[in-house]
């Protein structure tokens, strides 16, 4: 074995903090190790069947088409963003638990900048799942000429919510002291969330609306709602987007501002 | 100026102290090794260093850069942590590449570092295969590979050799040598075996319990214990008793008779004795006694080491009391 004389110059990561770097071989390792593929198959899956049940209720007439198409955009946001949490609340204790963080840390890449790539990483599964939806969308919208204005409607009210709960799991994922610890969480998290969605009878005033307006997952869901099946204009019912455009924005604030001290060697909230 | 210096450095983690008030310095070039048993504070200390870990109290500077500029100070460390991880589906090559990019390297000059390094390590034939089909060893020297991938100033090693077979040892600290000599980069060794601190490091840092226990060049430590030293006699099988009674009058000295080998007498000088050897030969001239052979062995780094991490422990072979004739 030889090696080469020393160089003095240091070497620091590129002018955006090396988050690209990052994002990149987060990416890859989801894409190409394996495991975004078969999370994307088994979603793809589902699809299929919901696709498959909600066409022949609008043949038996059960279901209008409008109708039909918002039930596959909100099962697709739902599990879209359910996928996409469990990715990121791997994202850390993963690492953390196959004792790949250390070496991770002692790069100069700032603590930022791996949370941005791992998120990055992350929100690419859901971008996955807004592309196999699309399909689905153009053969139940067909005649009403509302897939495209689904698909949008998908893409930007679901990336807010995915891009939120993605954070939210990550920040999970930094103080779990063990992987499983952090994926349970993360799923009773959108336990949480997405059960009083499926409530048939919650009102819709007072504390009702309170409930709705307040659960990034339910806010979403009836905003959706009301553009495809009530016909309503994009701005009309805007208020409803608050709940998980603020949860985006607080979940990257937070990235920003407790970066450093949250990503560390052990999990826990005490100093290291 | 020191390549590295830790001033009064601290570790608290509660009401536990895992490294209390350490001061040390190494100079570029230099292999220091970091000893203590098994929860002295060795890797605490290196996770301080490496700005892994804040200090409680104290001060450190490495590579020129003091404490306080943690992300500075990793632009100019290599570190091969104890019991690093490895993906297992990337190649060493791909891993290696990763490592370079974070470092701010572009793609083409990360590829060209990475085949370098695989090359110097010994992994350039199975540079494309993928990690987890790699052995133990093949995942220490690709760790290493990785600790040189931004040229380093200071690499920090924590058990390198930790698992390796004799083979492996030995061609892992070839390559810390060099990465000493060639390169000029300090070494911070961390280690259970004290035969490779001998072999390869300039001065040790002793620790236990978080405390420093001694530091310096390893006969400095050595010297810090004493000076106990062993020889072994042999002598025709029917002179050994006339042997040990020759022998019994020179002060200082343990002798053991061998129950398996008749002639052969074990010798051991009581610490401070001084030119001890020179007297028991001078003893058998003066009876008249036919010496077969005669070697000597100096105190060893280990002998210092458990006199001074457990010096309730040390047995001492010969000793006055128990083998005087």
């Amino acid at each position: 074995m030889s090696t080469t004389a020393v160089e003095t110059t240091a070497h620091r990561p590129a002018e955006s903090g090396g988050w690209p770097v990052v994002a990149e071989e987060e990416t890859r390792e989801l894409w190409i190790g394996g495991r975004g593929p078969i999370l994307l198959f088994a979603f793809s899956i589902l699809l299929s069947a919901i696709t498959y049940l909600a066409a022949s209720n609008r043949a038996m007439n059960f279901l209008e088409q409008r109708e039909a198409v918002n039930l596959t955009v909100q099962v697709a946001l739902s599990v879209g963003v359910l996928l996409t949490l469990v990715v990121s609340a791997d994202a850390i204790s993963g690492e953390r638990e196959r004792g790949t963080l250390e070496v991770l840390l002692l790069t100069p890449v700032s603590r930022r900048a791996i949370l941005g790539g791992k998120l990055f990483a992350a929100m690419t599964l859901w971008l996955a799942c807004l592309v196999v939806v699309l399909p689905y969308l153009w053969v139940l919208g067909r005649g009403v000429a509302v897939a495209g204005q689904a698909a949008l409607l998908a893409f930007c009210v679901g990336t807010s919510v995915a891009l939120g709960l993605a954070g939210l799991g990550l920040l999970i994922s930094t103080v779990s002291s063990s992987n499983k610890t952090s994926l349970a969480a993360g799923l009773l998290m959108l336990l949480v969330l997405f059960a009083p969605t499926q409530l048939p009878a919650l009102p819709k005033t007072g504390f009702g609306e309170l409930l709705i307006r307040i659960n990034p997952i339910g806010s979403a869901l009836h905003y959706l709602s009301q553009v495809l099946v009530g016909r309503r204009a994009w701005t009309h019912d805007l208020s409803y987007l608050a709940s998980p455009v603020i949860l985006a924005v607080l979940v990257c604030v937070v990235f920003l501002v407790a970066g450093p001290a949250i990503v560390k060697l052990h999990a826990g909230v005490s100093p290291e | 100026m020191p390549t590295l210096e830790a001033t009064d450095l601290s570790k608290r983690y509660g009401s536990r102290t895992a490294v209390d008030g350490l001061s040390f310095a190494a100079q570029q070039g230099e292999i220091i090794g970091l000893l203590g048993p098994n929860g002295a504070g060795k890797t605490t200390t290196i996770r301080l260093l490496t700005t892994i870990l804040r200090p409680s109290g104290g001060s450190f500077s490495v590579a020129g850069i003091t404490g306080d500029h943690p992300a500075r100070i990793r632009e100019r460390i290599g570190v091969l942590p104890e019991s690093a991880g490895y993906p297992g589906r990337p190649t060493g090559r791909e891993y290696l590449r990763y490592a370079a990019r974070l470092f701010g390297r572009d793609r083409s000059k990360a590829a060209a570092v990475a085949d370098r390094l695989l090359t110097d390590v010994g992994l350039g034939e199975r540079a494309g295969s993928r990690i987890a089909t790699y052995s133990r060893g093949m995942r220490q020297r690709l760790g290493i590979a990785r600790a040189l991938i931004n040229d380093p100033q200071v690499v920090f090693l924590d058990e390198p050799t930790l698992g390796l077979d004799p083979a492996g040892q030995r061609e892992v600290l070839a390559t810390v040598r060099q990465i000493a000599r060639e390169r000029g980069a300090t070494v911070v060794l961390s280690t259970h075996t004290l035969t490779e601190v001998e072999q390869l490091c300039n001065s040790v840092v002793i620790l236990q319990q978080g405390r420093l226990l001694a530091s310096g060049t390893v006969a400095d430590v050595i010297s810090t214990v004493g000076t106990r030293r062993s020889g072994h006699l042999r002598v025709p099988a029917d002179l050994t008793r006339a042997a040990a009674a020759a022998l019994a009058a020179v002060p200082g000295l343990g002798i053991t008779e061998s129950p398996d080998q008749p002639g052969v007498l074990t010798l051991d000088t009581a610490t401070g004795a001084q030119q001890p050897w020179d007297d028991v030969l001078r003893a058998l001239l003066a009876a008249g006694i036919h010496v077969l052979s005669f070697d000597t062995e100096a105190t060893r780094l280990s002998d210092a080491f458990l006199s001074l991490t457990s010096p309730d422990e040390v047995p001492i072979p010969g000793s006055l009391e128990e083998h005087r004739p």
